[in-house]
């Protein structure tokens, strides 16, 4: 088993925005970790410099170095999951524990159909 | 193709660290100690002096050393004096400071800063022109640098690119950096 795990509710990876997005964080550490936390994030990737803003996050108090934690956090409006040839947009959640760390990340997308948007797919105007 | 998939999308690029062309990162740190921990790494522009730099702060804090980052380039090109005040302020003899962009400050500027900076226990620059301090290593690219750059980021799909790779290197006059963001190009074009 991994140390760190984040399983979303039905396995869910594709949210509209403002869905709520809901999941459990496990983790079976060494120590119990000094501080633990779920982050959605989104960052950029492609050809320029690398963005990246932890849009919110959820610290879980008093936990053990082997624990369990519901969570739940609604997504914001945007920006949506998107690609083009020069820059993608990539969401994700993301279980971090410090001191050391660790992290276990979760794809997912938003936008209004679920699925990424394809800027390098429309048709030109 | 989307930009998340193109191989050399700027995240994977920095992920390759510097290369070293001759001796080992042991003889490299030796001549650094060997230099009092003052000097410079002098090389034309995306030859990799920065990734260098990056490179030796891991091993100058398993040497024991604190680190304290700092860099200037052409959109930023100085400081602001109250930066300064409080850099040499609370610098202290156990910190090496790495300093990326050195050739930015204008002379008297340099002359300033490298003097207050001997409060410190060391002090490396990368320059793209010698003189400023004892040079530790000139960074200079060659083809076979690019291949193996190329390589790393590919691995088994790098065949059919290396006959291109020396044009591109010599387009971009030796950059680096610039022929690896010619080859994101090469891969953006590409449909998918």
């Amino acid at each position: 088993m991994k140390q760190l795990n984040i399983e979303l509710a039905d396995a869910k990876t594709k949210f509209r925005p403002g869905e709520t997005l809901e999941g459990v964080a496990f983790w079976e550490l060494a120590d119990a970790p000094r501080s633990i936390e779920v982050r959605l994030h989104w960052r950029t990737q492609g050809k320029g410099t690398v963005d990246l803003e932890v849009v919110t996050s959820v610290a879980f108090n008093g936990v053990g170095a082997r624990d369990r934690r519901p969570f739940r956090i609604t997504l914001p409006i945007g920006p949506y999951s998107v690609s083009g040839t020069l820059v993608s947009i990539v969401w994700g959640v993301e279980l971090v524990s410090e001191p050391k760390g660790e992290a276990e990340n979760v794809e997912i997308t938003i936008s209004p159909s679920g699925e990424e948007v394809r800027l390098d797919r429309m048709p030109p105007k | 193709m989307r930009a998340r998939d193109n191989p050399f999308r700027s995240d994977r690029v920095l992920a390759v660290r510097y290369r070293l062309l001759h001796g080992t990162w042991e003889d490299l740190f030796a001549q650094l100690e060997a230099l009092g921990f003052r000097a410079a790494i002098v090389g034309p522009q995306g030859s990799g002096k920065t990734t260098l730099l990056e490179d030796l702060k891991p091993r100058l804090e398993a040497g024991g050393f604190s680190v304290r980052e700092l860099r200037l380039d052409t959109e930023s090109p100085s400081f602001e004096p109250e930066f300064l005040e409080d850099l040499f302020a609370t610098l202290g003899s156990h910190e090496v400071i790495l300093f990326d962009g050195a050739e930015q400050l204008k002379w008297a500027e340099w002359v300033r800063f490298e003097r207050r900076s001997r409060a410190a226990a060391g002090l490396v620059i990368t320059s793209h022109r010698p003189g400023l301090l004892p040079t530790l290593l000139e960074t200079t690219t060659t083809p076979e640098l690019l291949r193996g750059l190329v390589d790393q980021i590919l691995g088994d799909r790098a065949a059919e690119l290396r006959p291109l790779l020396p044009g591109i290197l010599e387009r971009h006059r030796g950059n680096v950096r610039e022929s690896l963001r010619e080859l994101y190009d090469h891969f953006a074009a590409v449909a998918g």
